[in-house]
């Protein structure tokens, strides 16, 4: 914006339009090209390919997908565990972010600090132990085991426990010169005032309880309790013959999609998270 | 993420707070409580476990450094190790500067550059099944992308996902399409930060579109740059579902990351003391780029 | 009749002790102000009028009631804070009655109270609408809203007037004097502005490093400061000091200015402390200009300041001594011209220079 508004158009404003051309080809061409296979039947890919130029299409594949697909069952499963990780997160970090930003006890900054230790602990390194302890709790093909491990993550305590800081003090005090108790001053003072940070960090665990591959494959082995993404990886299975090709194609921009329409409406936030997420 | 500053901005003790006791600390305990049983007591329980020799079924020997000294010794291990470095160097570094290039030609306020950085932050909000199942349509010699439009010049179709040399490169290509949109975004970000003023001080400097790009522009992200870095080499390093789904390590073992290394002793072939040292390594090497990480981050104020 | 009583307080953060041994007592619909530097503790000790911070040694009696153990709620105090802390997600109609409703108040009242404030306040158009929808002044005006329905027999404001840029600043100022009026209340208001203290306060309180300098109406204050600091504090353009030598012997002391001139007061040689070293202070008003040798001591012009009705000459004697004096708007005074000086006898303090207090005044 501000280098650019300063030049006219010169040759390397028209390269550069062109890279970022090409390179946003590069973007959509799988899609665009998984979405023409799902289109066309079994019996036409097997001879060619390349048909996927040209009509004609046909929606059988969809269909299929709708009568006899245990894609639904999978977007279920994937729905409650994402919720319910989102909802435990929210619940979980905001009334611990409040505790670190605002209340005394003992050992709370040593506390805080172990906390944020555990941004570096990546779920690979503690995977070995933690799948043994759910086996022993039998909590394996369920939807609180599948849920649990994302309650662990410090990074909605942290974020939550630097917003709650953020907000000026003298709030909570004029709550409390207006005869709020400490729960008050949490529960109808404060909390709305963190709307924004509950957005970003829903929206964020919602995202990554969707898509998430390594612990539901782990965890949720039986068929029944797979999510979203973890079956349409177990159909990636027989894979090697293009015979499912069309189909397999159609589960998944017909498992994509409702996350991209989401995407469109809500790019904003979803950025904001996912970067936010990062840093 | 501004760790250090956050304690600053706390030290008024007042009574609005309320007095240190034990009462306070339900409110931090749920939390705790789920932390310390998923992610202190693993992280001890796998050091523990990490010194024996243990199966699924209970068995247990403690064997001291064993799993490790075994561990350096695994060509198949040394090789994921390997492959998790080559596959870093592939990807980070690739991300970085098409990042960089997309922020900067997209850091504009037109209709046209919102749609495109919406295009390209699209990939990200897949999940890694199904941009495998894309790119695998793209790099299968049979049907697919890449063989379509070869076979239309009347060229063979190439097997990359089964040959040594092209199955890490192929993976890599495929992580680059769905993780460009987080270095984009993060740029974009630093990019909005830099102060108009300069640009202006510049123009009055007669200072050239390079060369305000070179002088202002790339030293005022200087940070961002190494954040960008840093955070990508994190999650690179935690490679798994592309490996495992695009090739499942293989062909000999050319594709295979630590994590799935982890992944398959633990829970196909049920050697958990040696996945869990492993696991270890894993770890070691993680806290390493996460401390370099927090340190980058905490040098907010000098760009 | 007090309303409020603070006795022997003191309070330590850390280290560091903030409140030193205050005892202060306010009266019913008193309007008192805390005067001082910042850092020197005023809010601090509002803060524990106010139940906000707990109070180390001391006592604190509302109403004749004891209440430094009582939390704030409980206080009957009402405060308005610098930042206004409004509550940002609710309307200003339940910023107001936020209070209200957590003591159980029976919500016809809370209607008559809120809309009764905020006629008195012109705030009922903003009824419906939230903190970030309104204009600062108007946030300054609900923060006030909110301490006016709670219907307190005390008012706390902590340098509420801070925010707002300078006309808004003189009209509010009014506005609180008006509503002093019209509730039935005392009043504390913290502020590091001395035209604020002068123009709201029945009583001021200056404060300086953790302790009270001088507590008196704002004349007594103005005019016979108990301490240099309280001297030099209150007043534009700030008070003219000089280290002076006592000479002369009875009844009257003459003074030896640092140039070497000397000047003849009514000060008794009894009245003043044994053996100590004095400080001259007098106020710009008080020292006119005249031709050389007519006045007290002479000097030249060093720098002049119109300021429309008065003008400001900065006089320096021959030892380097500047004395700033007040001259008619028309001065016709210019740079480098040579002065005399005339001191005014009766605006005219002497400071024990040691301990900086007030020691006698009338040369
Ligand atoms: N919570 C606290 N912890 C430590 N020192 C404090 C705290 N609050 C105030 N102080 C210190 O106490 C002194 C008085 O502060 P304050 O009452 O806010 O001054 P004022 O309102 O007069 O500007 C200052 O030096 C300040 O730094
Ligand atoms: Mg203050």
């Amino acid at each position: 914006m501000a280098a650019g508004s300063m030049v006219g158009r010169t040759l390397s404003d028209r390269l550069i339009l062109v890279a970022v051309i090409v390179l946003g080809i590069v973007m959509v061409a799988p899609i665009v090209w998984a979405l023409g296979l799902s289109l066309k039947t079994n019996a036409e890919l097997m001879v060619d390919t390349s048909s996927v130029l040209h009509a004609p299409y046909t929606l059988q594949n969809y269909w299929d997908l709708v009568i006899g697909s245990p894609v639904f069952r999978w977007f279920v499963n994937s729905m409650i565990v994402s919720l319910g990780m989102t909802i435990g997160v929210l619940v979980l970090s905001s009334l611990a972010g409040y505790g670190f930003a605002r209340l005394e006890f003992p050992g709370r900054d040593i506390i805080f600090v172990l906390v944020l230790f555990g941004l570096a602990v990546p779920e690979q390194a503690v995977i070995i132990p933690r799948h043994q302890l759910f086996s022993e709790l039998g909590l394996h093909n369920t939807y609180i085991g599948l849920i649990l491990p994302g309650l662990s993550t410090s990074f909605g305590v942290f974020l939550m426990t630097q917003y709650f800081r953020a907000i000026p003090r003298e709030v909570d005090e004029a709550a409390m010169l207006d005869n709020a108790t400490r729960f008050q001053v949490f529960w109808r003072v404060l909390l709305p005032m963190t709307l924004p940070a509950q957005a970003t960090l829903g929206i964020y665990t919602f995202l990554h309880a969707w898509n998430d591959y390594w612990w539901p494959l782990i965890s949720g082995t039986n068929a029944q309790m797979y999510t979203v993404t973890v079956g349409i990886a177990s159909t990636q299975i027989n894979f090697a013959e293009s015979a499912g090709l069309g189909f397999l194609m159609a589960q998944a921009i017909f498992a994509a999609l409702p996350i991209l329409i989401v995407y469109v409406f809500f790019q904003k936030y979803i950025v904001r998270a996912v970067s936010g997420g990062a840093t | 993420m501004s760790v250090a500053a956050a304690h600053v901005t706390d030290s008024r003790e007042t009574r609005s707070g309320a007095r240190g006791d034990w009462s306070s600390l339900l409110y931090v305990a749920p939390f705790l409580l789920i932390y310390i049983v998923l992610v202190v007591y693993p992280l001890f329980s796998g050091m523990w476990l990490s010194l024996h020799k243990a199966d699924f079924f209970g068995e247990r020997v403690f064997v001291g450094l064993e799993n490790f000294t075994r561990l350096l010794a695994d060509k198949v291990f040394l090789g994921t190790l390997w492959n998790t470095f080559y596959f870093i160097v592939l990807t980070v570094p690739a991300l970085a500067i098409i990042g960089l290039g997309l922020a900067l030609a997209l850091n504009r306020t037109t209709r046209a550059a919102a749609v495109l950085r919406g295009v390209f932050f699209s990939s990200s909000v897949l999940s890694v099944t199904i941009v495998t199942l894309l790119w695998r349509v793209v790099f299968i010699p049979d049907g697919g992308f890449i063989a379509t439009v070869l076979e239309m010049f009347g060229k063979p179709p190439v097997a990359f996902l089964s040959d040594e040399d092209l199955a890490l490169p192929a993976i890599a290509i495929t992580t680059i399409w769905w993780c460009i949109g987080l270095p984009m975004m993060l740029f974009l970000a630093a990019l909005q930060q830099v102060p108009k003023e300069l640009y202006e001080a510049a123009a009055l400097d007669n200072a050239g579109r390079w060369k305000t790009l070179w002088s202002v522009t790339l030293p005022s992200i200087r940070r961002t740059f190494a954040l960008v870095i840093i955070i990508e080499i994190v999650l690179q390093f935690q490679l798994f579902g592309q490996a495992q789904l695009m090739t499942l390590g293989g062909p000999n073992n050319a594709s295979r990351p630590i994590v799935l290394f982890i992944y398959e002793v633990g829970f196909n072939r049920w050697d958990i003391g040696y996945a869990a040292a492993a696991a270890q390594i894993l770890f070691g090497l993680i806290l390493m780029a996460a401390l370099a990480q927090y340190f980058v981050a905490r040098r907010k104020g000098e760009a | 009749m007090a309303e409020l009583e603070i006795i022997n307080v003191s309070k330590t953060f850390g280290q560091s002790k903030v409140i030193d041994n205050v005892s202060l007592t306010v009266g019913a619909k008193e309007f008192v102000v805390f005067l001082g530097p910042s850092g020197c503790g005023k809010s601090t000790l509002l803060r524990m009028i106010a139940g906000l911070e707990t109070v180390d040694e001391g006592e604190i009696r509302i109403g004749g009631k004891r209440v430094d153990a009582l939390p704030p709620g409980e206080r009957g105090v009402a405060m308005v804070f610098q930042h206004y802390a409004l509550y940002p997600h609710m309307t200003v109609r339940e910023n107001m009655s936020f209070g209200l409703r957590n003591v159980k108040i029976a919500p016809a009242e809370i209607d008559r109270r809120v809309a009764a404030a905020a006629k008195m306040l012109e705030i009922e158009h903003l009824l419906q609408r939230k903190p970030a929808q309104i204009s600062g002044g108007q946030r300054q005006r609900v923060a006030i809203g909110r301490a006016i329905v709670k219907e307190p027999h005390l008012f706390l404001f902590d340098e509420p007037l801070s925010n707002l840029d300078a006309a808004l600043r003189v009209r509010t100022r009014l506005e609180i004097a008006q509503l002093h009026q019209r509730v039935d209340a005392a009043m504390i208001f913290v502020t590091h502005d001395q035209i604020e203290a002068m123009t709201l306060a029945h009583r001021i309180v200056v404060m300086n490093n953790q302790r009270i300098e001088q507590i008196g109406t704002p004349m007594e204050v103005y005019s016979r400061p108990a301490t240099a600091f309280v001297a030099g504090f209150v007043g534009t353009p700030c008070m003219n000091f000089a280290p002076v030598e006592i000479t002369g012997a009875s009844p009257f002391v003459t003074l030896r200015l640092p140039d070497g001139s000397m000047l003849e007061t009514r000060v008794d040689r009894k009245a003043l402390p044994e053996g100590g070293r004095f400080k001259l202070g007098v106020r710009a008003e008080s020292v006119r200009p005249c031709a050389t040798g007519e006045g007290n001591c002479s000097g030249t012009v060093k720098f002049v300041e119109r300021l429309g009705d008065r003008t400001l000459v900065y006089v320096l004697l021959s030892d380097g001594t500047t004395i700033v004096a007040e001259d008619a708007g028309m001065s016709r005074i210019a740079i480098a011209d040579a002065v005399g000086l005339r001191f005014d006898s009766a605006g005219v303090h002497l400071f024990d220079d040691v301990r900086g207090y007030h020691a006698a005044e009338g040369a």
